[in-house]
């Protein structure tokens, strides 16, 4: 029943992409107030200077122009009127771009999960295992990516920041184009749809090993449970949390992760015996599990029970088979791959700490930590002359 | 080559009288094509297939010279014959000699005479499967006068037929590409007569194949019957696989043998006959001549796990009357079913005596530990001893009477001694059993051998006063058949499945009777040992050519069923998996934690990439954007 109802992958794909959707509109709601209630300066703390309010009123004639006007109001009554109402606009900017987005996204994949299951679904049948494989295989490699540059969303925040104000600085400096007066609607907009395809193609690509009777459940609760977080990160932005969260999240995406590659494996082995055998093994060998089931060629263990895919008994088998990648029968291949997917995340996550330059490797930094330790060693160089001075 | 013969001749000289002699050459025939679908290399006799059908008196002691013309060792078993005391005549590869090697000879001398056995066996070769290929006859043992009277006789040989050779068979059979052990399935059947040791040849104006063209094969062969006169029919199956159904149209059968034990008049409307089983019915020709009469013989199909769209599992014969009239062929029966065997009586009266000793055998089917599907007694698969019994048993003196001499797969029996073999079949399929040089009394049958309902499986009742007696029976699967046997035969005595490919995958134990007696009547001939030094066989010692009787160092074992659950390559692989895991999740918290970037710093390495990214452009660079 689990495995027909609610997909463990696909929640977590739906989720982690909702999230990161969340976070990238909750960063722009967050922006429209600092926009429009603060000094624009702000925006921006570190060296390229704000532009002079002088060249404010050239972009008047763009939305963000209006708020540029609002230095030269005199009451602060209207003032205080006319930001509400701008922030209100903007919002709902934001919104439709985010809700257009996301009906684009779901009627994509709509589309692409039913021709899936209506067009291509004889396809696999006739060698169910192969494409098993295949799906399993690109899921395990997407969800290794994502997972890895997950533990990057803390910086998201301060990214999207960066765009924006870019977009918006942009307007202001040459002022030539109207699109900053869509910016905020078609940020949100592509951010959104492009997190939604994102999932859907991971929805579709993971699938398609699952009946189409687990996708619906599993998208909608990792939707909702992904604006949660989103919203409880929006809420109480505090990055400690949010690292915290994110570790645990990447931890669990990268188990299923593993445990999809080991599986997919797992099928093209079973292809390469059903191959052999002529006949599909549960046909030509004996059914479920136990002798004749399996290949006993590399096999490293086998259990008379517990087989997640077993129509009797795999209830729990079939979670934990989602989440570990739990099989009754773990051949060489499938033990490598999982430790192996394992290995390839420690090395790439070692590389990308030394790229960023946050550790050192054998003593050696990277280009990024030469200059952290030559912008830090500035800072306090300069702290230290005005101390100096003083 | 044919010096052997010679001294042969002056030993058997006392009882020359009744010596028939046949000489067999053993030879590969190419392109015989009995069932006119595909021409196939067989193995023959002298130049012929079929070979030649065998044809005694029980004064006679007949000799078969045998020269092995193949490529591989070769055997002929007589099957059913009892070889008492002299069962390295049995011709068992492995068990009983070490086969004939090509270019050598063998004089198996059958002494009828002596072991008051009468009327229908069959001659096979119990080496590699060669009977598969062809090397297959009828062997009748006729008394000085018939207990039932009839006007004529014919041998109905059946069997099935495969296209593609036995080896190349077998290595598809006993692979891991096989795991369920589906058996090859024949690509045809076969039925064809004999009389007089000689084969019915096909009915005038059909055109038979060349290379068999002395034979007629299924609706080209036809028996002639006479209006009034009766009939017995002797039915082989020869098959190395497939049991038959064979009934005759318009046409009563009466059973009145059963392996070569003569029973009072059984009428039955079919007979089931399974490989390697012997019925003789008596069959009453019609008196009016207006019709010919289809003769059926069906394979029984249950065993096959597919029957292919191009196999005919049902061949037709005839019974002529008339060779003008139309054929009438009724096609099928209602229903098919076994011939209730325990119901039969022997003629000759031979009581149940109580037995000392019991041996249960239970059959198990399953995928062992090399991926390949096997067969087992009591969990054990059988391996062919380097040494063949016989010969361990008259050379290890004192310790022949150890069981475990002989492999894990031997039973010690004393001289003499009553034992029961209880056979379980607890496989899915329905096995033929066959024990070399003896009769079994059939003492009981259970239906389901688990079960504890007594009319399911009913005790045995001691005492029975005439069991029917035969060599080969049938055991459908969570069947228990019980045998009493009397271990009067010093010798060693294969038992095991008739159907070939089980016998290949270890259907089989060994009976090591009386070997005290075996050694006092030991007459192995030279030629035995000679044979087995020229293929690199051990003569002595035990089961894996040790003096010692407990030491099998070398004896090949196996393959063993699969021990699953946590083995320690399994928990140790399993451990590495959750240490592996444990790492990657730490390494990812290493990688969140520490080395900590401020706000500001994030905040200038993204506009770092920003404007990095814009200097290079759209699509990396590719489309440099506008100045």
């Amino acid at each position: 029943m689990g495995k027909n109802v609610f997909s463990v992958p696909i929640f977590f794909i739906v989720f982690r992409e909702t999230l990161e959707a969340a976070i990238i509109v909750s960063v722009l709601l967050g922006l429209v107030e600092q926009i429009v209630r603060d000094d624009p300066g702000r925006l921006s703390p570190s060296p390229p200077p704000p532009p002079s309010p002088v060249e404010k009123p050239e972009g008047s004639g763009t939305g963000s122009g209006e708020l540029n006007n609002q230095p030269e109001l005199v009451h602060q009554e209207d003032n205080e009127v006319r930001a509400k109402r701008l922030i209100r606009k903007m919002r709902i900017q934001i919104f439709a771009g985010s809700f257009l987005g996301l009906f684009f996204a779901l009627a994509i994949g709509a589309a692409f999960i039913a021709v899936w299951f209506t067009q291509a679904s004889d396809l696999w049948s006739k060698s169910e295992e192969l494409w098993e494989g295949i799906f399993e295989l690109i899921a395990s490699l997407i969800i290794f990516v994502m997972g890895v540059t997950m533990l990057r969303m803390d910086r998201a925040k301060v990214k999207w920041r960066v765009k924006l104000q870019r977009a918006f600085e942009g307007k202001q400096v040459d002022g030539r184009t109207k699109a900053g007066k869509w910016v905020l609607f078609i940020l949100p907009f592509i951010t959104v749809l492009r997190e939604g395809m994102e999932a859907v193609i991971f929805v579709g690509g993971v699938s398609l090993g699952q009946p189409a009777t687990a996708i619906p459940l599993a998208t909608v609760i990792g939707i909702i449970c992904g604006l949660i977080c989103g919203f409880l990160i929006y809420a109480f932005a505090s990055r400690t949390t949010l690292t915290v969260f994110m570790v645990a999240m990447t931890n669990f995406l990268l188990l299923i992760g593993a445990g999809l590659f080991s599986r997919s494996i797992g099928a093209f082995q079973e292809n390469a015996f059903n191959n052999l055998l002529g006949a599909d093994v549960d046909d030509a060998g004996a059914a479920g599990d136990g002798p004749g089931s399996y290949d006993v060629r590399g096999n490293v263990w086998h259990l008379n029970c517990c087989n997640p895919e077993s129509k009797f008994d795999g209830q729990g088998w079939t979670i934990f088979n989602a989440i570990f990648g739990w099989t009754n029968n773990a051949t060489i291949g499938t033990v490598l791959g999982y430790v192996f997917y394992w290995l390839a995340v420690v090395a790439v996550l070692i590389y990308m700490k030394f790229k960023e330059g946050r550790t050192k490797l054998f003593g050696r930094e990277s280009a990024a930590g030469v200059r952290r330790r030559e912008r830090a060693a500035l800072d306090r160089g300069d702290s230290e002359a005005s101390v100096g001075k003083e | 080559m044919w010096s052997s013969l010679a001294l042969l001749a002056v030993a058997v000289s006392p009882v020359l009288a009744g010596v028939q002699e046949v000489w067999w050459n053993l030879t590969y025939i190419q392109d015989a094509n009995p069932d006119g679908l595909a021409p196939r290399r067989v193995i023959g006799v002298n130049g012929t297939w079929p070979p030649p059908p065998l044809d005694v008196n029980d004064t006679d002691i007949l000799v078969v010279h045998t020269l092995n013309s193949l490529d591989k060792p070769a055997t002929l078993h007589h099957h059913g014959m009892f070889f008492n005391s002299t069962s390295w005549m049995d011709g068992a590869l492995a068990v009983s000699q070490c086969g004939i090697p090509p270019g050598d000879s063998f004089d198996y001398v059958i002494p009828v005479n002596t072991s008051g056995q009468l009327g229908t066996y069959w001659v096979h070769s119990h080496a590699n499967g060669q009977y598969v290929d062809g090397l297959r006859a009828p062997f009748l043992v006729h008394p000085q006068q018939e207990k039932h009277h009839y006007d004529e006789e014919f041998t109905v040989v059946l069997g099935d037929w495969y296209h593609d050779e036995h080896a190349d068979l077998l290595k598809q059979f006993i692979s891991v590409a096989n795991p369920g052990g589906a058996e090859p399935v024949p690509d045809s059947a076969l039925i064809y007569f004999a009389q007089n040791a000689t084969y019915l040849g096909p009915i005038a104006g059909t055109s038979p194949d060349p290379v068999t063209a002395a034979v007629g094969f299924n609706e080209n062969a036809t028996l002639s019957f006479e209006p009034g006169k009766t009939y017995r029919l002797r039915v082989v199956n020869t098959s190395a696989f497939a049991m038959f159904f064979f009934w005759i149209d318009g046409h009563e059968m009466r059973i009145i043998e059963v392996d070569g034990t003569d029973v009072e008049e059984y009428p039955i409307d079919l007979i089931s006959v399974t490989v390697a089983q012997r019925y003789s019915i008596l069959v009453t020709a019609r008196n009016d001549t207006s019709a010919n009469w289809a003769i059926h013989a069906n394979m029984d199909t249950d065993m096959f796990d597919t029957v292919p769209d191009a196999l005919n599992p049902n061949v037709t014969s005839s019974i002529t009357y008339n060779s003008s009239a139309p054929l009438t062929d009724l096609g099928f029966v209602d229903e098919y079913f076994d011939v209730p065997d325990l119901d039969l009586v022997p003629l000759v009266v031979e009581p149940m005596v109580p037995a000392t000793k019991t041996v249960e055998l239970e059959v198990l089917f399953d995928t062992l530990d090399d991926g390949t599907n096997r067969a087992m007694f009591n969990m054990i698969t059988y391996n062919s001893p380097l040494v063949p019994a016989v010969l361990s048993q008259v050379t290890l003196g004192e310790n022949a009477t150890i069981q475990e001499a002989y492999g894990p797969y031997s039973i010690v029996l004393d001289h003499l001694e009553v034992f029961d073999i209880v056979l379980k079949n607890g496989d899915a399929g329905k096995h033929p059993f066959h024990l070399h040089g003896h009769k079994m009394q059939l003492i009981g049958r259970a239906e389901d051998y688990t079960s504890d309902d007594p009319s399911l499986n009913p005790p045995i009742v001691e005492g029975q006063a005439n069991p029917v007696r035969r060599d080969t029976v049938q055991v459908p699967s969570m069947n228990s058949v019980t045998m009493r046997v009397i271990a009067d035969n010093p010798g060693v005595w294969f038992f095991h499945c008739h159907i070939e490919w089980h016998l290949e995958v270890g259907l089989a134990v060994q009976f090591v009777e009386a070997p005290i007696q075996a050694q006092e009547r030991n007459g192995i001939p030279q030629v035995i040992y000679d044979q087995c030094q020229a293929q690199g066989i051990p003569t002595s010692g035990n089961a894996a050519g040790h003096v010692s009787a407990t030491d099998l160092t070398g004896l090949p074992l196996g393959p063993f069923p699969q021990i699953l659950g946590w083995r320690p390559k399994g928990i140790g692989a399993m451990t590495g998996c959750v240490l592996t895991a444990t790492i990657g999740m730490l390494a990812v918290t290493w990688y969140a934690l520490g080395g900590h970037i401020s706000e500001a710093e994030m905040e200038h390495e993204a506009r770092q990439q920003q404007e990095a990214k814009e200097k290079r452009g759209k699509f990396f660079g590719l489309l440099k954007q506008k100045a």
